[in-house]
């Protein structure tokens, strides 16, 4: 490859930058005036416990360029020009200090807390910004605060953090049980991620999800304008994920281990064998009996098992379940025959295990730092004996080395394996068949032997195991990152950076797929001898055992040149102006191939497959981004705070000629507190502030594709079968759209910071507009599907989204002298989206329509309640026959909408509310006492709901929900209907099954994290040469409230086919050398 | 100094070339995609787009929902596909139900676009090779005319459509007549025969013979009583209000000249070529007609049957054996055997055959299927049409291996749809029933199974994993001899139709038949029936011959078999088929768990969709909706 001349044409561009700087920049020299050398040194402290700081940053105030840290053991040593100059204390988590030096040479200071932290630094896209200065949305979290959480993925570790940041788990599948975040809810019909930022590089492969928690320094969410700096992939905001740098001071080494145990926060309730049996027995008398003889038939059904009707041409209805059948699979008499099958309770352990170890060594001298981790994850599933696992082995070292004055650089390695290992049948099938399974059946028979599948072969209690073959996924991950920062020594403040982003992976997958056997009764010899003969039968949906081995290799490239000047004039005047380009390139290349008919199960290799059909596959790609960037930033005093920011940004994706857009950001803050006339003791600190942004999405994703090349007349190969061969077809995919570009991001933020009580409560308001347009849709509102070209239709950027909320975050410091500290905090994100504009249909009434609602919302029947018997439906005015052909008792009502006395298409509604909740919040409690400290965090979400419509009747088992309240003959109902089985009734099944009955409501609000641990006192442990030693339990979804408990509330599958998610209990030390 | 001086300068020149290698740096490629203009300079390229527009195909006939579901040949066995939504007439221009089993509206659109694009691109396409540039644009023509041919059918006259729309057209567009669509559809079909005419045969691409096939096909239906405005307006309240007949049938014409044009039409096809053994003096046995008419389902593509029998197929659409190329969902031809197979087998039961249908099979001396007839009653499946055991599974029949799970229940591999004595008072649920241990929800519900197109062969076994190539029959010699035989009843050429349906049933080893007048045509229409059974032509037939109130729109009958033991014999453990030991009683009995069919005369035609109306303000909808 030809890395080594991209970076020689970053060369060039270097050496002309810096030409540059020295140009634009030669006209701020100055030089300083000498006055009298004076040595200070001293130690600093904390004011909290009197343990040495070290790392404090020690800087003259009347030369700024003189300054220094404390060493490890918090001495200083500085020597200033003028004994009569002050000296400026700071250090991240204290109140800086401003000491006057009045020539004494032994300066001893302690530092107090500062809960509130306006020294803090946050980062901010390509820099970090003061908090006391931020002008935008931005929201961060330290690494160290996530490290309380027992969840594998980082991602599951942020719920409930982030106000305005939407985190939502669908899965607890190991290695894919990552949860979706985006920011601010839903913004665009199209791809809603945020721009994921690790360590300067953006879009960087693999993304947050997988990265060690313990590397992570900070978490910062650039939520409104400040994102504009990314541009065209701004819209969506940026998360930017700093990882950890060494700290000067001899080698800190800190072990961590966990240990962990985990198991569905939630199981669905089904129904036991006896509950089944009784709606199977009764359903065939609501399909075949006339209802007059409903009460006649189900008694009779229920006593003898058998109902004769008196009615000419309707057959003998024979109850599938015997009364003696019923009796026996509820009594446990005969588990061969009548079992009471629970196939999550045969399925499941009662708890998986996972572990986490990390080593890191951090230390360094001034001139050399570094920071380096090793770590290994091992996360089980639910399943006996699983076949699915993951395990995660990762490696990272960043070093800080100054080589001089002037130059320093950073590099910076991770390796990742993240080694995911699954059974032959996706976590979706398993799921199905779990849901599905059904209680009179066995999964297990008595004496251990795996029983029948539910369908396909697929017993859950076998395909969770590796009797099946397996389906390993490791990828590996190789990311560079390399800096270099030149300090130009004639131009004070002038900084250029250039940076390089080199990430690759190898995406691989070998899936080996065995026959697998169950076993069966023979149940002639069992009803005749009571001796239980169980035959094995080859029962996988094929017999030949296959291979599927697959590779996607991805190279990505990123090169960046900064150049940034940062200075104060005279004590006022405070400018930061940085420039910036940046060139991406994306490049991928999959291959995969597929043989069958293997003469043995013993050898798993591709080339010893049998020859005949064989298919293999490939594509590839590459993807090229260019930006060119900036950001203008002026304070006056610290009180009036201005920003600009911009970005002009081109894209590979996007025609020729508009490659490139122009998207800029403008912030503007007013530090109130820092007026003179402001003179509120009770407010310490208060900043409004204001931002507005236009920004771009060119992750254009429609119809779930990236829309790439769509403004290209192409064709795509498909295949056909002609003449006993597979040939290759050439297929319009998409009609080309010449015209064809971003998504625009407007956002509007208003935001208010303070600090009351004495620095003990903290709080941020925040209020938002986002106007999204030139969102991508196809035109099928206003196409005739008789152009031919519906289903081609291009995406056009015609689509608009408002969306408008507010955000939330309080944050109380409490404690008193006994060394008592706590705070409490709570955050919340608001969030409410509506489609302006997205070519709908035309002729539909204004109550169905899209627009004007949120993105998603339900377009639903309103169910009314049920018919409860004959004389509700001879009460019943309302014109049925578009719906069913004839009313019985236990049927739904529906709302007649329109008035117009008849039930059909136009009394469907469009809903306010979706699958997607409106409100997040948190609540954070944090307490130490001693050598006690707890961290709890609440979440929640409310505003969503979710269809749940199982797949039940012959086909699969019922919710125990259903079975409590369903119609019954002998229990009939006006609120809950009647059952049915697979969708065999007008409100289950087709147009009308969609309807509010099976809407539930998502609001919850949980124990999302809790950690107890114990730090064991210094005295004790120094002799074994610890610094520190901790132990904790900690726990993940401890409990959840919310109103109908039937699937997790964060599910957003309305079957129960998806892997749950995990409550997860822990425990674990931390060893610092 | 100097050197500073033009520095600026310098800089420029430098950003000047930096942002000219930009752009060339952002314009990639589709690594996986071709220009559509290379396309058309290039055979083989061209070649490969034709072949696309085969694809809106499908897989014909053999998808798990099929037409003959919709028809009184089969059922739908399960629940919540909107197929009652058809049957019972609910169907609205907002509620149009099953969208599986008719072609949508849009994808045929859709494919006739495709076909546009390349009869629009291949007379300029800039490939030297004239044969190959002739054959793709007589198979782009055919293609054309088989969709408009499918649109004609469930929706009458549709808006003509002869070139690809660009973007940002006009979109709204009025119907064409009737008339103008079977004109438009004959002319591309006669350009398809002369452009095709000489050029290679390949199974599953047009020749001549199936551009030829189709025009008998449309020629046949534009004469029939459905698409003749008088009488379908005499026949129907419905028609006869509807105030744009023209749109759906012919309101002008001679309908005699119909009737000779597509006789003509058909006899030209029957003299191109020849169909499999209908040149036969005589009946054949037995299970001689039966082999032969299992032959024909498999036209070629298996090796239980005579593969000469390939010759009647006139168009295809063939199917790979290669399973990862055609297992997509929903799973079609080549799991034709897991889409309508027993459940006994792991099968779904997709679309079982009704007691109407079975009823309709002659006895093997041709006279009528009686329940009256105590004889019949207590063995109807003795002496009949062999073409019925060659198309329909029942209780007791024999069938292919067992899965090894179920071996043990069935060692003997036969059918078991009833409910047997097991000697003790009690009941034995056959395997094949939905009261069976086996996936009982994927039992049939009328106690038969599709047979027809099911490859026999034992060694495929109906699975996701293996793949039958039985090709699906879109036209075949049979039906062009039937459409013959149709075309000369009504031009009063008696002899010609009974000649021909003599030859058909010799074939299967039926009697000849020997009415005249009404009674001749009642027997064309039962003989048509059960020839061409779960092919697609049912539901057509019955809707141009306007007999679908009393066929379609029957209520659903199922056979219910029950067993008892013979006084003194005790039962055989496992159970199988055995009237030495069991007493079988055979009753066709009503069904409605799934559905309670109706006929209405809108369901002559499907309704255009709301949605579609209101895209394209020129539409007028179909009559009754």
């Amino acid at each position: 490859m030809n890395y080594q001349s991209k970076f020689g044409k970053m060369g060039i561009l270097h050496k002309y930058v810096l030409l540059t700087s020295i140009l634009f920049f030669s006209g701020f020299l100055f030089s300083t005036i000498h006055a009298q050398d004076v040595t200070v040194s001293g130690t600093v402290t904390a004011a909290s416990d009197g343990m040495p700081l070290p790392g404090v940053s020690i800087v003259n105030v009347n030369e700024p360029t003189v300054g220094i840290q404390t060493d490890f053991d918090g001495n200083y040593e500085l020597t200033v020009s003028d004994g009569n100059t002050r000296l400026r204390f700071s250090y991240i988590g204290f109140i800086s200090k401003v000491i006057a030096v009045n020539n004494q040479t032994s300066l001893n200071v302690t530092l107090d807390d500062d809960v509130a932290n306006l020294d803090e630094v946050v980062v901010v896209g390509y820099g970090t910004q003061k908090k006391a200065t931020v002008t935008g949305a931005v929201t961060a979290v330290k690494g160290a605060v996530l490290e309380a959480s027992p969840a594998i993925s980082v991602s599951n570790s942020l719920a409930g953090r982030l106000p305005g940041v939407v985190i939502i788990q669908t899965s607890g599948e190991p290695g894919n049980d990552e949860s979706t975040i985006s920011i601010r809810g839903t913004n665009t019909l199209g791809n809603n991620e945020p721009l994921i930022v690790i360590d300067g590089i953006p879009d960087r492969d693999g993304g947050l999800g997988r990265i060690n928690g313990i590397d992570i320094a900070n978490i910062s969410v650039l939520k409104d304008a400040s994102a504009a700096i990314y541009g065209a992939r701004a819209a969506n905001g940026a998360i930017i994920i700093t990882t950890k740098q060494g700290e000067a001071g001899k080698p800190t080494i800190t072990y961590n281990a966990d240990f962990g145990m985990n198991q569905p926060t939630r199981v669905p309730e089904l129904s036991n064998a006896v509950e089944y049996a009784n709606i199977m027995n009764e359903l065939p008398i609501y399909n075949n009996i006339p209802v007059s003889e409903w009460g006649a038939a189900s008694s009779a059904i229920t006593s003898t098992g058998s109902y004769a009707s008196p009615t000419a041409g309707v057959g003998a209805l024979n109850a599938q379940f015997s009364p003696a059948a019923v009796q026996a699979h509820g009594d446990g008499s005969d588990l061969y025959l009548y079992p009471d099958t629970d196939w999550f309770g045969d399925t499941f352990k009662e708890w998986a295990g996972q572990s986490r170890h990390n080593l890191s060594i951090s230390g360094g001298s001034e001139n050399i730092k570094y920071y380096s981790s090793l770590g290994y994850t091992n996360q089980d599933a639910y399943y006996k004996n699983s076949a699915t696992r993951y395990q995660q082995y990762n490696f990272r070292i960043n070093t800080d080395a100054k080589i001089n004055d002037y130059i320093s650089t950073k590099l910076g390695f991770t390796y990742r394996k993240e080694d995911r290992k699954f059974p032959t049948q996706a976590a979706g099938a398993i799921f199905r068949m779990l849901m599905r399974g059904r209680p009179t059946e066995a999964a297990v028979w008595p004496n251990g032997l795996p029983g029948p599948d539910i369908e396909n072969g697929q017993n859950p209690v076998v395909v969770t195991t590796n009797a099946t073959g397996y389906d390993k996924q490791p990828t590996d991950y190789l990311q560079f990152t390399g800096s270099i920062d030149f300090t130009n020594p004639w131009i004070d403040g002038l900084k250029l950076t250039l940076l390089a982003g080199v990430d690759q992976s190898q995406e691989r997958q070998k899936k080996w797929e065995t026959p697998w056997t169950l076993y069966y009764l023979d149940r002639d010899e069992y009803i005749a001898t009571g001796n239980p003969v169980l035959n094995g039968a080859i029962r996988s949906p094929f017999t030949d055992a296959r291979l599927t081995q697959s590779s996607l290799n991805k190279l990505n490239t990123n090169l960046t040149a900064l150049l940034n000047y940062d200075r104060t004039f005279g004590e006022d005047h405070t400018i930061n102006v940085l420039a910036g380009v940046t060139r991406e390139e994306f490049q991928g290349d999959f291959f995969s191939a597929f043989r069958r008919n293997y003469l043995s199960t013993s050898v798993d290799q591709l080339g010893v497959g049998g020859e005949d059909a064989q298919d293999t596959d490939g594509f590839g790609y590459k993807r090229t981004r260019l930006g060119y960037y900036g950001r203008f930033q002026y304070n006056y005093k610290e009180k009036y705070l201005a920003e600009f920011i911009w970005r002009y940004d081109g894209s590979y994706i996007f025609p020729g000629a508009d490659r490139f857009g122009f998207f800029p950001g403008v912030l503007a803050g007013w530090n109130i507190n820092n007026e003179d006339w402001f003179d509120v003791k009770s407010i310490d600190y208060l900043k409004l502030r204001a931002s507005y942004g236009q920004m771009g999405n060119d992750q254009v994703f429609f119809q779930d594709e990236l829309q790439e090349y769509a403004y290209l007349s192409i064709y795509d190969f498909g295949s056909y079968p002609l003449d006993g061969n597979v040939q290759t077809t050439l297929f319009e995919p998409l009609l080309a759209n010449p015209s064809f570009t971003w998504e625009r991001a407007n956002n509007f933020n208003v935001g208010l910071d303070g600090i009351i009580m004495n620095g003990k409560l903290s709080f941020t308001f925040e209020y938002f507009l986002n106007k999204r347009d030139q969102i991508l849709i196809q035109k099928t509102g206003s196409t005739p599907g008789s152009s031919g070209i519906s289903n081609l239709l291009p995406p056009v950027n015609a689509g608009k989204v408002d969306n408008e909320g507010f955000e939330f975050a309080l944050n109380y410091y409490g404690g008193d002298q006994d060394g008592f500290k706590y705070d409490f905090g709570i955050n919340g994100g608001y969030a409410q989206n509506t489609v302006v504009f997205l070519d709908e249909i035309p002729g539909a009434p204004s109550y169905q329509l899209q627009e004007g609602k949120p993105i998603n919302s339900y377009l639903v029947y309103e169910s009314d309640g049920v018919f409860r018997d004959e004389a509700a439906i001879a009460s019943n005015t309302l014109d049925y026959s578009a719906v069913t052909s004839e009313l019985k008792p236990g049927d739904m009502k529906f709302k007649d909408v329109d008035g117009n006395g008849l039930i059909d298409a136009e009394d469907q509604v469009r809903l306010d509310e979706s699958d997607t909740p409106t409100f997040n919040f948190g609540a954070t409690f944090n307490a130490s006492y001693k050598n006690f400290d707890l961290s709890m965090l609440m979440q929640g979400a409310t505003g969503a709901s979710i269809r749940i419509q199982t797949e039940s009747g012959d086909i699969g088992n019922f919710l125990k929900y259903s079975h409590d309240n369903r119609w019954s003959i002998d229990n009939p109902s006006s609120i809950h209907p009647r059952l049915a089985s697979r969708g065999d009734t007008y409100y289950t099944g087709g147009a009308f099954g969609n309807n509010t009955y099976f809407l539930f409501s998502k609001n919850y609000i949980r124990l999302k994290n809790l950690q107890i641990a114990y730090n064991f006192p210094s005295k004790m442990i120094e002799q074994f040469g610890l610094s520190k030693f901790r132990v904790y339990v900690s726990g993940s979804n401890l409990f959840t409230i919310d109103k109908y408990k039937i699937f997790d509330p964060e599910a957003t599958n309305s079957a129960g086919t998806y892997y749950p998610q995990a409550r997860i209990i822990n425990t674990g030390f931390s060893l610092t050398f | 100094m100097k050197k500073r001086k033009f520095l600026p300068l310098w800089m420029l020149a430098a950003i000047a070339l930096l942002t000219a290698c930009n752009e060339d740096f952002l314009e990639t490629k589709p690594l996986d995609s071709i220009s559509a203009n290379a396309t058309w300079s290039d055979g083989a390229l061209a070649q490969a787009f034709v072949f696309n527009v085969y694809s809106y195909l499908n897989y014909g006939g053999f998808e798990e929902e099929s037409l003959a579901s919709i028809t009184d040949e089969a059922m739908f066995t399960h629940s919540g596909r909107g197929i009652n939504v058809i049957t019972e007439g609910t169907l609205s221009a907002s509620g149009t139900g099953n969208n599986r089993i008719v072609p949508q509206w849009d994808e045929l659109f859709l494919a006739i676009r495709q076909a546009n694009i390349a009869i629009k691109e291949l007379p300029e396409a800039t490939f030297e090779d004239t044969v190959l540039k002739d054959r793709l644009l007589g198979e782009a023509l055919f293609l054309r005319a088989y969709y408009y041919h499918q649109l004609i059918q469930y929706y009458g006259g549709v808006p003509i459509i002869d070139r690809p729309y660009e973007l940002d057209e006009d979109y709204t567009i009025a119907r064409n007549t009737y008339e103008e669509n079977i004109n438009f559809v004959l002319g591309d079909l006669d350009t398809a025969t002369t452009l095709l005419d000489g050029k290679e045969i390949t199974a599953g691409r047009a020749s001549k013979l199936s551009a030829m096939g189709l025009k008998s096909r449309v020629l046949l239906y534009a004469a029939s009583d459905l698409r003749d405005g008088p009488t379908a307006a005499a026949n129907s309240a419905v028609l006869s209000s509807y105030s744009n007949l023209e749109l759906v049938a012919y309101t002008s014409g001679d309908r005699a000249t119909r009737w000779n044009a597509a006789k003509a039409a058909a006899k030209a096809v029957l003299d191109a070529t020849s169909g499999y053994k209908l040149d036969l003096a005589g009946p054949v046995s037995a299970e001689e007609g039966e082999d032969n008419y299992v032959s024909i389902a498999m036209g070629g593509g298996s090796t239980v049957g005579d593969p000469a029998a390939r010759t009647e197929l006139l168009f295809e659409r063939s199917h790979s054996a290669l399973f990862t190329q055609e297992s997509d969902w929903p799973l079609g031809g080549i799991h034709q055997g897991i889409n309508n197979g027993p459940n006994g087998y792991h099968n779904w039961a997709g679309n079982t055959p009704i007691q109407l249908l079975v009823d309709d099979y002659e006895m093997m001396d041709g006279s009528k299927f009686d329940w009256n007839n105590a004889t019949h009653a207590a063995d109807p499946f003795a002496n009949r049409d062999p073409r019925l055991n060659a198309t329909v599974l029942y209780d007791g029949a024999d069938w292919k291996p067992r899965p090894s799970d179920v071996a043990g229940i069935d060692p003997v591999d036969q059918i078991q749809t009833g409910a047997y004595d097991d000697g003790a008072g009690g009941k034995i649920n056959g395997v094949d029933t939905r009261e069976s241990a086996i996936e009982n929800w994927n039992g049939s519900r009328t106690g038969y199974y599709v047979r027809k197109f099911i490859d026999s062969d034992p060694a495929i076994i109906d699975s996701f994993s293996s793949a039958q190539v039985v090709p699906w029959p879109f036209i075949r010699y049979t039906e062009i001899a039937l459409n013959y035989a149709e075309a000369s009843l009504a031009t009063g050429d008696e002899g010609e139709a009974i000649s021909w349906l003599n030859k058909i049933r010799y074939r299967v080893g039926m009697p000849a038949v020997t009415d005249t007048g009404a009674a001749l045509l009642e027997r064309y229409i039962n003989e048509r029936r059960v020839e061409l059974a779960y092919e697609e032509h049912r539901y057509h037939d019955a809707r141009r011959w306007m007999i679908a109130a009393e066929t379609l729109g029957r209520g659903i009958k199922v056979m219910s078999t029950e067993a008892t033991l013979k006084a003194g014999a005790s039962p055989i453990v496992p159970y199988r088929h055995d009237k030495a030991v069991y007493d079988y009683a055979y009753a066709s009995v009503d069904n409605t768990e799934n559905e309670v069919r109706t006929w209405d005369d809108k369901m002559y035609y499907f309704p255009i969709s709301r949605d579609e109306l209101n895209r394209n303000e020129l539409l007028i909808q179909n009559p009754g909706y």
